[in-house]
């Protein structure tokens, strides 16, 4: 087998095999309770409060709810194929491989990808289905792309957020915190330009600010040319925090070995 | 022998005393606390946006007050939901359990604290909301507000005690508590009142003692009479103790007869 064939079927196969593993702790009701319902809630929650107060409008509410709700699966799936292998102790096993890490942990947030977009357009169709939200369906193919774009930034992000995981001793509450900051950051329920420059600032690096503002062009009517630019400044962010994972996980492995503290990582 | 039979002289004591204990032990961790507060503050920041974008200026303080309130679900939620967990986590179930007192008065002082601890997130979005934006502590009725606020830590707490014997029972009590956040914030109307909502969901919001906090909350910052639905807030959440009461024991006793305090 040659070496790219080789790399592709380890970060596929490898990937689903770990997908698959999660079931061993989870449940399908704790799966969708926490990937699907936990988001569908939070949409109505914003969507009627943007009623009760006469703002925004339950379109910008339910794109930019529906695009965030692949956070979920992508910060926290990219986070847990990381750092779970320290909290299990299966860490030195996998670094006992003679693979590739970046193959190895790409290929685990490559499912979480999937996972989160499809929770995205599970949330519009729910809009749809509830809410009454419609938009042309020529405009469904650009939209789709958009919240993969968007899970793949996150995904991205969490396999970073999980790199750091190596040395933090509770990763989960800097990925719980940086979860709840991004309700605010991103522009998802308040609009970018209403922020702070600062908050603006931070939200500009984050992953689904450009996603939800691509989103937001699609739907608007604008055309896929309008959302061209905010979905090039996603994927440059999602190969941005690509390359800090990487780099971070070669970092923390090389210390570990030079000082034989793998499990003080 | 006599434990049970001397309990009513001994049960303020012993409330005050395990409250005490659990909230002191609830705030040990300033950095849980922290994280315990982020939540709230980031909603109180949301909610300031939304109402000033709603051109509801007067009302910033209804928003700050709203989303402490539901930082206070949020805590009794988690705190509560996980509270027979964590004892038998930390090992000490079995004592618990052994005392001569009710289990449910060990269990009722603990969700009780959970509650108290969830209104550091009121305290925090209030001192939020004056540094950061400016909003005016303009209560219309400040006695009915300082009425209002332990009124519903009191009815959360005891929906925490139903949500402490019940989660027990469920093997994904994790997942549900992760997707309960939302319907009770939406349903008791923290931010907007649930005038808003379907038709069909009134009921299911007249049954949450949140939701007549909230109007109380709501009536004392804005005007109107907060009285009623702080009585209202009091007899439904004591309806949940009664309901918490019963299946608590219920637990107890069905962990007692198959031995399985330990894994039930």
């Amino acid at each position: 087998m040659n070496g790219f064939a080789s790399t592709a079927r380890l970060v596929v196969v490898g990937g689903m095999t770990s997908y698959r593993a999660l079931f061993n702790w989870t449940t399908p009701s704790m799966y969708i309770g926490t990937l699907f319902a936990s988001p569908l809630f939070q949409l109505l929650f914003f969507v009627y409060v943007g009623r009760g107060l006469g703002v925004a409008g339950d379109e910008f509410l339910i794109v930019g709810n529906a695009v965030l709700s692949c956070s979920v699966a992508g910060i926290f799936g990219g986070t847990m194929a990381i750092a779970n292998e320290r909290r299990y102790g299966t860490l030195g096993t996998v670094l006992l491989s003679p693979r590739s890490r970046a193959a190895i942990f790409l290929g685990r947030g490559l499912p979480y990808v999937l996972n989160g977009a499809l929770v995205s357009v599970t949330m519009l169709g729910a809009a749809a289905l509830l809410l009454g939200w419609r938009t042309p369906v020529d405009r469904l193919p650009a939209l789709v792309l958009t919240t993969l774009v968007g899970a793949i930034a996150c995904t991205a992000f969490g396999l970073t957020l999980g790199s750091v995981g190596l040395r933090l001793r509770d990763i989960w509450l800097v990925t719980n915190i940086t979860s709840a900051l991004m309700l605010l950051l991103t522009g998802v329920i308040v609009p970018s330009g209403e922020l702070p420059a600062l908050l603006r600032g931070i939200g500009s690096v984050l992953p689904l600010t450009h996603s939800v503002a691509a989103a937001r062009h699609i739907t608007d009517g604008d055309g896929f040319g309008a959302a061209g630019p905010d979905l090039l400044i996603e994927v440059g962010i999602a190969v941005a925090y690509t390359l800090i994972a990487v780099v971070l996980l070669r970092v923390f492995e090389t210390e570990a070995r030079r000082r034989a503290v793998l499990d003080a990582m | 022998m006599n434990a049970r039979r001397s309990l009513p002289r001994r049960l303020p004591r012993l409330l005050a005393v395990g409250l005490r204990t659990h909230i002191v032990y609830l705030s040990r961790s300033p950095l849980e606390i922290l994280v315990a507060l982020i939540e709230p503050l980031i909603f109180a920041t949301i909610a300031v946006y939304l109402f000033r974008a709603g051109d509801r200026p007067g009302e910033l303080l209804s928003a700050a007050v709203g989303a402490g309130l539901m930082g206070i679900w949020a805590s009794v939620l988690f705190g509560s939901g996980a509270a027979i967990q964590n004892q038998r986590w930390m090992g000490v179930l079995e004592p618990l359990a052994a005392a001569p007192v009710p289990l449910v008065l060990v269990f009722l002082p603990i969700t009780l604290a959970s509650a108290a601890v969830g209104a550091y997130a009121l305290l925090a979005t209030l001192i939020w909301g004056v540094l950061l934006f400016g909003v005016p502590l303009d209560f219309a009725d400040p006695l009915a507000f300082v009425a209002a606020v332990p009124a519903t830590v009191l009815s959360l707490g005891m929906v925490g005690l139903l949500l402490a014997a019940s989660f027990v029972l469920l093997p994904n009590a994790n997942a549900l508590a992760n997707s309960l956040s939302y319907p009770v914030w939406m349903m008791s109307g923290m931010l907007v009142p649930v005038d808003v909502l379907p038709a069909w969901s009134a009921p299911l919001s007249a049954a949450l003692p949140s939701k007549w906090g909230a109007d109380a909350l709501r009536a004392a910052v804005t005007g109107g009479d907060a009285w009623p639905p702080i009585l209202i807030c009091l007899a439904v959440g004591l309806c949940y103790l009664v309901l918490g009461a019963l299946m608590m024991t219920w637990v107890e006793r069905r962990a007692r007869d198959t031995a399985t305090l330990a894994l039930a």
